[in-house]
């Protein structure tokens, strides 16, 4: 289903505001179920664009890992003597952020999934500055770019014979930290070439742009937004009137 | 050893064309290949799906009669250098030294013997005034020439080089030639990707190859 770009950038925005105001875990799975929903919707493809970024997926469960066994509270789950390793407290912290995280791809999902000219077309034509569209429209660009330059350098490692599975922990960690600084400049090289490019074409040359492409609200546009801004309305007036479901359970 | 290719066909996705179809050919020891094809043939796809960066969309790849299917890239690469066609993507070490001794070091397998070994490569292949020098800065040339350097220092059975020779200059060119020969003359297989003819003219004993249309002619 074709949506108008500013019906999605306005769908984002909500469910992430939403993500970060629900109250606990039951209301972010909620908002975790919708975005779903959305994206079906929407028609992206979920488990392919997952794949594209299992990478960071990877790390995202690895820093909830870490937040379970560190934050502790409530009943101890695991524990030696008086030593608790995970908590409820803890488990619940870590499901939160692991939820609203994946409110975050999800979203993020929605945006990438839609020509990045359009989307930048949506913004504007919703008064954001052409120069923040602009940026922002190359900042999303770089998340492949930073990936790719990354993963090029795994293979880089690969191709002398490391096999970086087998590594111990340690000398991982090593080897990660290693391919950041390549990893950077080579990104920084790069956006030293498009500002050289971006200038040879005459960014900002003319005081205003004209655009090709017209963009409409069509009934279903409107429709969708009116879907989300009533759920977005009881969402957050259930959220704040009844309050936390696990303190009342 | 002996790369055989069967079969092999590959798409990069369900909905974009094949870029090789029912590719076969049996690369052997002690020859030189000279890979040629219009840019877009597939020549770096080729490659890469040897090296195991790349899983075929079906066929298969034999490592001296052996399915390569089950062998990790890194093993691969064990027993063939493999240098990517832009030299930048390839380097990540702060300084050239380290460029050639970090997988050793990593590895834990450095010892005296490699070390005098990537002190004659850096000789070798004239890098010595460039050892503490980011590979990042350095000129394209430069970098293929380290590139090389790194893969020398390694026992390789094969040679895998994507454009290897694009931003050499004559000297450079003339050096990698007779490193090639070298190299197969000891029994080592070559596979070079290239459009360079000035380089094609002058190896001796070369197998010309082209990549169209999917397969090799
Ligand atoms: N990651 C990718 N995803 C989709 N298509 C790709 C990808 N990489 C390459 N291709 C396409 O596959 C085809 C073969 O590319 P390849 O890089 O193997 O060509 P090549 O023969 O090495 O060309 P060149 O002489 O320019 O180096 C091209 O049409 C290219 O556009
Ligand atoms: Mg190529």
């Amino acid at each position: 289903m074709k949506r108008d770009p500013r019906v999605k950038l306005i769908y984002i925005l909500l469910l992430t505001t939403l993500a970060i105001l629900a109250k606990d875990v039951i209301y972010i799975s909620a908002i975790v179920l919708v975005t779903i929903i959305v994206n079906i919707c929407l028609g992206t493809n979920i488990l392919r664009a997952i794949k594209r970024i299992s990478f960071y997926v990877s790390f995202i469960v690895f820093i909830t890992l870490v937040q379970s066994l560190t934050v502790k509270g409530g009943t101890p789950l695991i524990y030696i003597g008086s030593f608790v390793f995970v908590s409820t407290t803890g488990i619940i912290f870590a499901l939160e952020f692991l939820l609203r995280m994946l409110v975050i791809i999800l979203s993020g999902i929605i945006a990438t999934s839609t020509d990045g000219r359009e989307m930048a077309d949506g913004m504007q034509k919703m008064g954001v500055p052409y120069e923040f569209v602009f940026m922002s429209g190359i900042a999303l660009r770089f998340f492949p770019i930073f990936s790719d330059e990354f993963r090029a350098r795994l293979n880089a490692i690969t191709m002398r014979g490391i096999n970086i599975k087998k590594l111990p922990f340690r000398k991982k960690i090593r080897l990660y930290g290693y391919l950041m600084s390549p990893t950077i400049s080579g990104c920084v090289l790069r956006s030293e070439q498009l500002s050289i490019s971006v200038e040879a074409r005459g960014f900002r040359a003319l005081q205003h742009r004209t655009m090709y492409r017209e963009l409409k609200m069509g009934l279903y546009d409107w429709l969708f937004l009116a879907v989300g801004i009533v759920f977005g309305a009881g969402f957050l007036f259930v959220n704040y009137y009844i309050g936390s479901f696990i303190s009342i359970l | 050893m002996k790369i055989e290719i069967k079969d092999l066909s590959f798409r990069y996705s369900k909905k974009s064309p094949r870029v090789l179809e029912n590719l076969s050919y049996i690369f052997e020891g002690g020859n030189i290949y000279f890979l040629e094809g219009k840019n877009g043939v597939g020549k770096t796809t080729l490659g890469k799906i040897i090296m195991g960066l790349l899983k075929p969309t079906s066929g298969y790849i034999y490592f001296d009669g052996e399915d390569s299917s089950k062998i990790k890239p890194a093993d691969r690469a064990k027993k063939i250098g493999y240098m990517f066609q832009n030299p930048a993507l390839q380097l990540f070490a702060p300084t050239v030294f380290d460029e050639l001794a970090f997988p050793f070091e990593i590895m834990g397998t450095m010892d005296e013997n490699i070390k005098d070994n990537i002190q004659k490569a850096l000789k070798k292949f004239n890098l010595y005034e460039a050892k503490d020098r980011s590979p990042l800065t350095m000129s394209y040339g430069e970098m293929q020439r380290l590139a090389l350097a790194g893969i020398s220092l390694r026992n390789v059975d094969f040679l895998i080089l994507d454009e290897p020779s694009s931003a050499l200059d004559e000297e450079g060119r003339n050096f990698l030639i007779s490193y090639l020969e070298d190299f197969s003359r000891n029994g080592g297989g070559v596979i070079l990707f290239s459009h360079d003819e000035d380089t094609l003219s002058k190896i001796n004993g070369v197998i010309e190859l082209v990549l169209d249309n999917g397969s090799i002619k």
